[in-house]
């Protein structure tokens, strides 16, 4: 923004609207944007766009290399598998079934940590005080274990995994929540919003839910990004989402088979998660920056 | 101090209690029989079923049972497995050791490269080498790790040939198991030639330990740098500087220690992410952890190993936490401060 207007402004720019500014000036978090806003789109039409029926299998075009290779088809964009179903294909959907359910289970856990992190912020004393440092040391157990133990009572499956992450993202949120909660607390815009005889629900829904929600924008981008790399790495332990359901993890799995001779199998479903990983990191790191940024101005 | 001492015990035991009434329940939501699960004995006739259901006190109730179970686990007596017969305790004595042993390295690489990179970064933020060193974490910390690990063995091991496959040691190694660490039963083996066998035990180390590592190293890496950008804006850096401190006296007088204040209690989380991280890269490296074991136990329904296995790896991590916290709170008092006013 100019330091000097020689203008009156009419306007006062919204702090989102300030925010995006200094989100849109960085490139890179922008190229990020542009990059998650595709895998978005993928995950929305998949069905829709993707040239073969993922499940589909072909016995006559087993292993058939990717189309930049000297002996591969346009047909097949990114090869076949060893069952000759489209790799273009599954990866399309694979992105359907990871990023979707990595977005739906952050809400969840979203929804479920804020709601008792909130609860745990507002009142105070032994018993509070107990729930928060259990919870705070039960944050420490690995996904991987909660996973394990969910596979073993419930049996394996893609939302049997979901749950296993859901439960292991809820600490992070109770915990951000919590001491978010309890440092507007003691703010005065608080008090005297209480002063004027507004209820916890009211103090919760009016004053701090609407500072909250960039909190949550944060911190939701770094739980997405754990919860694909977690989805992904239940599927290839097989603990996850079953073959056929084409999961990314699951396909990086299939394609160990043949990672020798068919080195694109394994390669391009490991570079999807990546990618995605890396977008969901660009943006997470400038949407923080551009936060940043617009408090120190 | 003797107060924090005793909070955190208190906390330490009742975060234990929580997990051992887990697992024990664990025995009653797992398919199949409790008593099975329970023990990992398979009894043959209705007297030898009786005796092991008086012996595990299962005709009382659950809060004898829990408390039985309790007093059974401090004792050592954990059950044995249903796959390989053996009691776990020896299994877990193992496997857990093995772990432990792969993720310290993973983290000493990781504070050793990751902190001085980021004051690097954080002392010269915004310029150019800090712009490629804030990529390049950012880059290597998006890789999914089992993936990293896969590509690692493709060039490394396949193409290359340069590091072994999997395993921890040469079977040409007849290596005595002691204490579990690796390197350190090498030192204590007697009839080997301890520096053949150290540089095949390294060749196996390296490529899990680097995998994990890069990860790790990564995330130290952003947290330095944003935690030394943070102290360089404080007034007291501006005050030194006015005071005529050369640049060298500012950084380890006051930046490097104020830096690093923030930074421990985030390890704790990080430690999280590290065994979980260990525990996949175990399975690619055949290495016989307890990452490894685990999921050869639920590929094989192995109950009595899961339900001690979850315990045992909680444990360990819920122990480290609050370790580091403890730790944390002696070195930094103004945080207990914060906590008291709160709490």
């Amino acid at each position: 923004m100019p330091q000097y207007s020689l203008y009156q402004e009419e306007s006062q720019p919204s702090p989102w609207q300030r925010t995006w500014e200094e989100f849109r000036a960085s490139h890179i978090a922008f190229t990020g944007l542009i990059i998650l806003t595709l895998f978005f789109f993928i995950a929305l039409f998949a069905p829709i766009v993707a040239p073969y029926d993922p499940l589909q299998q072909n016995i006559d075009v087993l292993l058939v290399p990717p189309s930049w290779e000297s002996n591969g088809t346009i047909t097949h964009l990114f090869g076949t598998d060893a069952l000759g179903r489209d790799v273009f294909s599954r990866i399309m959907v694979g992105c359907r079934v990871t990023f979707g359910s990595s977005i739906l289970l952050v809400l969840i856990a979203m929804l479920i940590g804020v709601t008792v992190g909130t609860i745990a912020g507002m009142t105070s004393g032994v018993r509070s005080s107990v729930i928060n440092h259990t919870l705070d040391a039960l944050m420490a157990i690995p996904t991987l274990l909660i996973a394990i133990i969910i596979v073993a009572v419930l049996g394996s499956g893609l939302v049997n995994s979901m749950w296993a992450i859901t439960l292991a993202l809820i600490p992070q949120f109770i915990h951000h929540t919590r001491a978010f909660v309890r440092s507007e607390m003691k703010k005065e815009y608080i008090l005297a919003s209480r002063l004027d005889g507004a209820t916890s629900k009211q103090l919760f829904f009016h004053s701090i839910l609407p500072n909250m929600i960039e909190m949550l924008v944060v911190q939701g981008s770094l739980a997405l990004s754990i919860a694909v790399i977690d989805i992904s790495a239940l599927g290839f332990l097989n603990l996850g989402a079953q073959p056929p359901l084409p999961e990314l993890g699951v396909i990086l799995a299939d394609g160990l088979d043949v990672a020798y001779i068919a080195p694109w199998n394994t390669a391009l479903p490991g570079l999807t998660i990546f990618l995605m990983v890396l977008a969901i990191n660009i943006v997470g790191d400038g949407l923080r920056s551009a936060l940043r940024k617009r408090l120190s101005h | 101090m003797i107060k924090i001492l005793i909070r955190y015990t208190i906390l330490f035991v009742m975060t234990l209690l929580v997990l051992a009434a887990l697992s024990f329940s664990l025995a009653y939501l797992f398919p199949g029989d409790v008593l099975v699960n329970l023990s990992g004995i398979t009894p043959h006739n209705d007297a030898q079923r009786a005796a092991l259901m008086r012996q595990f006190q299962l005709d009382e109730p659950y809060i004898f049972q829990f408390i039985h179970y309790v007093s059974e686990l401090l004792q050592g007596n954990w059950g044995y497995s249903f796959v390989s017969g053996l009691p776990l305790r020896e299994e877990i004595g193992i496997a857990m050791p093995a772990t432990i042993e792969l993720s310290a390295y993973a983290l000493f690489i990781a504070l050793v490269v990751g902190v001085p990179l980021g004051c690097f970064a954080g002392l010269r933020s915004y310029s150019k080498s800090d712009y490629i060193i804030n990529s390049a974490s950012m880059v290597s910390y998006s890789f999914p790790v089992f993936w990293l690990a896969l590509v690692f063995i493709l060039i490394f091991s396949l193409e290359m040939g340069i590091a072994p496959l999997s395993g921890r040691l040469s079977l040409l190694f007849d290596v005595p198991d002691k204490t579990g660490f690796i390197l350190l039963d090498i030192i204590l083996a007697k009839n080997i030639d301890s520096s053949l066998a150290l540089g095949d035990a390294l060749k196996h180390l390296i490529l899990p330990t680097i995998s994990i590592a890069l990860i790790s190293t990564a995330s130290m890496i952003r947290l330095t740098r944003r935690s030394v950008i943070d102290v360089l804006n404080s007034p007291y850096i501006a005050a030194a500087e006015s005071r005529g401190l050369s640049k060298s006296q500012i950084f380890f007088r006051h930046i490097l220690r104020n830096a690093l204040l923030p930074i421990l209690p985030l390890m704790a989380i990080q430690i999280t992410t590290l065994m979980t991280n260990a525990m996949i890269v175990e399975t690619l490296f055949s290495w016989p952890g307890i990452g490894n074991w685990l999921i050869q136990a639920i590929y094989q329904r192995d109950y009595p190993a899961l339900r001690i296995g979850m315990l045992a790896v909680a444990t360990v991590v819920v122990s480290f936490t609050i370790l580091i916290d403890l730790f944390n709170r002696f070195i930094d008092p103004s945080r207990e401060k914060y906590e008291r006013a709160t709490v």
